[in-house]
């Protein structure tokens, strides 16, 4: 009988590499094909991140809802939204997820509880307040999840949603996901009180950090949050500390980061090489259990991008639908 | 002439991340904020810079502590106050992890400080303990449990350790031999140390670091058994009472309170008291290793999972007596008060 | 059964019934009940003006307050309102929309088109709108083109009791997100009000009066304005229609094209300023699709170009007149 130590099942935890193993190829391939000109407007690279979206995302059900940042390809595919229409959206064709008229900093699927990346920093946390509320009048458990970035973390919105949230008792869990950059700016010059939980407690609700390029770290620690806010114990912020691989957009030549920093990141603090070191070290997964895994996820992205780039564009016809329910 | 060079250098390890795990959420652990962290340390330089220390050796980390610093000494300077002791960073890695506390403290060891200050909880203490060497250590608590330092005012500790460093006060009064527990795995492949407790917890992996399941806790070593403590050791502490200074230690064994032998109210965090299943406990006499009973779990040091051992794994634990200083601030600070060493001009250097 | 009620009276039977019909109609606001957290009484304001009163009595949890914070408590009935709710959020000035507005115009009114058509998000912004209580600059704007600007969101301003009520709850049975304005000034203004449920439909302007000399279209209290000076000028012979739009957005540009098509005279009255307004709006439709039947220029009748000033005699002569819009329609003569 093979020995499992975790508490995630070997299935489970296939699941986990396979979905972090999906945030990672899905962006990497998108980086390429941006750079190739094919896709349209701007992307934000969620690599490097995904132990972040996956660890809080397992803990999470079809009525929980999430709303992203303008990073937000991670969290999309976390939640359970299908990657083929994700990449239609990218590329701006009438079968994304949004019919073509999100794009990347859109997208959304309200069906998958996934309340949309948000063009506007700190936009989500006071949707999540009112996702939160409806489940509170719901009273099923259910929960409501904002991430924002270190960046969006000074915004007003932000810093309401964690005063509303407390006062109303809300089951909602705002996750501050610091890769340490705010576009180019340092989280170490724009923050001024320097802790995310000591905003926290500034405003009436526990506040914990976590490594966020520890999978396993950022589920145990996600767990007690969500079910102490499924339980009517209220609000709690995660701080997820992590790094990004790629610049704040595509296009952005990171002249603000040391010299050598992304290689040496890539090299050391990837979560998905520790996670895969350790569920093998463990020997509940395989290394041949990850390629085979690996060779699928690849087979995915490549299958989405020549579909979504072989796919019909929106018409003019569709510029005008869905303004209004009805007008 | 004194071989004592004008500048004692003293070092400092102020960590900003210490509570701040999950123990905020499921206990009602404090998270003392950065701006307190820095201010603790302002006393511990104003009391320091008292006793004539000109130079203090301070880990870097972007935690927020030193900007709150930078900010505080930049304002008392623009009203007029110089009097602080110059404060340098060593100069070494800043990577947010606790490879930060090993090198910058190995930087100061070598340095020549004569004493480091150390703010954290327990985990920052057992980070310096392990490479100081024989530098003696004054800690301040702001971590969690804080089963290891001892709550004391900052700023006495600030005059106890400037006096001590100085050479006011004899080294005999000054410092404390600590005992401490070397957890060794396959005749040291992988070892490790504790200042106060080293648990065996029948979970299998380290996730989220802290530990509360009590159910899962199956053995239990301390160096010291103070009941006047939360955390691990409060166990001990409830059970059989042994001080610092007492010879050994305590070794417990615990089980599922489903079917243990006694049950133990324990307060194991801030506020969280739980059962705890004890089956027996005897002295741990030091130098004698013991061989861990359950043959897989994961190991907790000072409270936090460390050490994942499976069946394959020989793990023993053993106490040393004597191994690490302390700054005894009590004592300093008694004799201060007996020698009235602080009434007069201000202090100079006095050669050793 | 019709009866004599005010026009606050109006709003608040409105909300009443609906939460009554349907409890994921849920109301809150700033002091939309009062006094929560406080030594005194529950309910104590019922809102800024007491238009709330009564109803945290009758429906317990489905009010509340919020604290001062637009941005969440406002964007977070937009994010109800998309997770099934229809709440319905009060911003008690008009004037305090620059703090929230990006939940407004940025989230509310962009979901459906963004997201492909899956998001619905059913919220009614209730909002005091428009100037004549000295309540000076910040606190009296009449800020109804800024709302209608923006695809995706819906805009409302009843000018009478009974249209207050109808149009309320059919703001709140609307699917998509609706700033329903509401006219500090008309609060105290009674009127006919069935006491049972109804509704009056988006984009169905209100003909007040046929007249066949002058079209007067207006909204809100200068509908008020307009029927005094059309009364003013049959005494002069001249006959006035008067058009109330009712609602900005959807607009009932027919409904003005047909009187217009008839009279050839067209004069807008908008409390608003005067740049990029409901007025400008309805002038520039009115002379690109009926051109060939107008007869004179088209006279707009507004606020100056000015913040509201405080003192009476100030203001007075900010917010059109009757004689104001009686000028205006002689002009056209």
């Amino acid at each position: 009988m093979s020995d499992n130590p975790f508490p995630l099942s070997r299935d489970e935890l296939l699941n986990i590499y396979q979905t972090m193993r999906t945030i990672r190829e899905f962006e990497e391939r998108v980086h390429v094909e941006f750079s190739r000109g094919d896709i349209p407007g701007f992307v934000h690279l969620y690599a490097g991140e995904e132990a972040s979206a996956t660890g809080i995302m397992a803990h999470l059900r079809e009525d929980d809802r999430i709303a992203s940042t303008h990073r937000g390809h991670g969290h999309c595919i976390a939640k359970g939204v299908e990657v083929k229409g994700m990449m239609a959206e990218i590329f701006g064709k009438k079968s994304g997820v949004c019919g073509g008229k999100g794009g990347s900093m859109h997208i959304a699927d309200l069906d998958k509880g996934m309340m949309g990346a948000n063009g506007i920093l700190g936009a989500g946390a006071p949707l999540v307040c009112g996702a939160a509320l409806a489940a509170k009048y719901r009273d099923k458990g259910d929960i409501a999840i904002s991430f924002v970035g270190d960046g969006a973390s000074n915004q007003g919105t932000f810093l309401e949603s964690l005063n509303l949230a407390s006062i109303w008792n809300l089951p909602a869990v705002f996750v501050v996901e610091n890769n340490g950059y705010a576009e180019s700016t340092s989280v170490d010059w724009a923050v001024a009180c320097d802790s995310y939980v000591d905003r926290a407690s500034g405003f009436g609700m526990p506040g914990v950090t976590v490594d966020g390029t520890d999978f396993f770290a950022v589920y145990e620690a996600a767990g007690e949050i969500i079910r102490r806010a499924r339980e009517g114990g209220g609000p709690s912020l995660l701080e997820c500390k992590m790094i990004r691989f790629f610049g704040h957009f595509e296009g952005d030549m990171q002249t603000y980061r040391a010299e050598g920093e992304v290689d040496e990141i890539r090299a050391k603090r990837d979560c998905i090489k520790s996670f895969s070191k350790t569920v093998t070290a463990a020997g509940v997964l395989s290394q041949e259990d990850l390629e085979a895994c690996d060779t699928d996820v690849l087979s995915l992205i490549e299958e989405a991008v020549s579909t979504a780039k072989a796919a019909e564009l929106p018409t003019e016809a569709d510029l005008l639908t869905d303004v209004y329910v009805n007008y | 002439m004194s071989k004592i060079s004008s500048t004692v250098t003293i070092g400092l390890v102020a960590n900003p991340f210490s509570a701040r795990d999950i123990r905020r959420v499921i206990s009602n652990a404090a998270s003392l904020q950065v701006s307190d962290r820095a201010n603790i340390v302002m006393r511990v330089l104003s009391a320091i810079s008292t006793c004539g220390v000109k130079r203090v050796l301070m880990m870097p980390e972007n935690g927020g502590i030193s900007s709150f610093l930078k900010r505080d000494l930049l304002r008392k300077q623009q009203l007029g106050d110089n009097c602080f002791t110059e404060l340098e960073m060593t100069k070494t890695p800043i990577n947010g992890t606790v490879e930060d506390t090993f090198a910058s403290t190995k930087a100061m060891v070598d340095s020549g400080v004569k004493t480091i200050v150390v703010l954290g909880g327990d985990g920052t203490h057992r980070a310096v303990a392990k490479v100081c060497g024989q530098v003696p250590i004054a800690g301040i608590s702001t971590g969690t449990n804080n089963a290891f330092p001892e709550y004391r005012e900052p700023t006495i500790t600030g005059l106890a350790v400037g006096l001590a460093a100085t050479g006011h006060i004899p080294e005999s009064v000054a410092f404390t031999l600590n005992k401490l527990l070397c957890v060794k795995i396959n005749d040291g492949e992988r070892s490790d140390i504790a200042l106060v407790d080293v648990v065996v917890s029948t979970e299998r992996y380290i996730g989220a670091r802290a530990l509360w399941r009590t159910e899962n806790l199956r053995e239990l070593f301390v160096t010291f058994a103070d009941p006047e403590v939360i955390g691990m050791s409060s166990i001990a502490g409830l059970l059989e009472p042994v001080s610092r200074n007492d010879f050994g230690g305590l070794h417990v064994l615990l089980d599922d309170p489903e079917v243990a032998k006694n049950l133990l109210q324990v307060p194991i965090a801030p506020g969280l008291i739980n059962t705890v299943g004890v089956q027996s406990w005897q002295q741990l006499k030091p130098g004698i290793p013991f061989t861990l009973r359950q043959s897989s779990g994961i190991i907790a040091l000072d409270g936090e999972r460390e050490l994942e051992f499976g069946p394959e794994d020989t793990v023993q634990v053993t106490l040393y007596e004597k191994a690490f200083r302390t700054v005894n601030i009590g004592a300093c600070m008694r004799h201060t008060g007996q020698h009235r060493l602080l009434v007069g001009a201000p202090l100079e250097l006095l050669a050793t | 059964m019709a009866r004599t009620i005010s026009f606050k009276e109006a709003i608040n039977e409105a909300l009443d019934q609906e939460m009554t019909r349907d409890k994921s109609v849920i109301v809150m606001g700033e002091d939309s009940i009062g006094g929560t957290g406080s030594p005194g009484e529950d309910d104590a304001w019922g809102g800024p003006m007491g238009v709330t009163k009564g109803l945290y009595g009758k429906h317990g949890n489905q009010i509340m307050d919020t604290p001062l914070s637009e941005s969440a408590y406002i964007g977070a009935a937009i994010g109800a309102a998309a997770c099934g709710m229809r709440p319905v959020a009060e911003l008690m000035f008009v004037d305090f929309m620059g703090v929230c507005f990006d939940q407004i115009y940025n989230q509310a009114a962009k979901f459906k088109y963004m997201f492909g058509g899956k998001a619905e998000t059913p919220v009614v912004i209730r909002t005091m709108v428009g100037a004549g209580i000295n309540a000076a600059a910040q606190h009296s704007q009449m800020l109804t083109a800024i709302f209608t600007h923006i695809p995706g969101l819906k805009v409302v301003c009843p000018s009478n009791p009974y249209d207050a009520k109808g149009l309320l709850i059919q703001s709140i049975r609307d699917n998509d997100p609706v700033i329903f304005c509401e006219h500090k000034s008309l609060y105290g203004v009674e009127g006919e009000v069935s006491e049972e449920s109804y509704v009056i439909p988006f984009a169905e302007a209100n003909v007040m009066r046929d007249g066949g000399d002058v079209t007067i279209v207006a909204y809100g209290m200068m509908v008020g304005k307009a029927m005094n000076a059309a009364e003013t000028l049959a005494k002069e012979g001249v006959e006035c229609d008067v058009i109330d739009l009712r609602t900005l957005s959807p607009i009932d540009m027919e409904t003005v094209l047909e009187s217009v098509e008839n009279t050839g005279r067209l004069v807008v009255v908008d409390e608003a300023n005067p740049r990029c307004s409901i007025a400008t709006d309805v002038s520039a439709h009115v002379a690109q699709q009926a051109f060939k039947s107008l007869k004179a220029q088209i006279e707009m009748v507004t606020a100056p170009h000015t913040p509201v000033p405080f003192a009476s005699t100030l203001e007075d002569i900010y917010i059109p007149s009757n004689d104001s819009v009686a000028k205006a329609v002689r002009k056209t003569l």
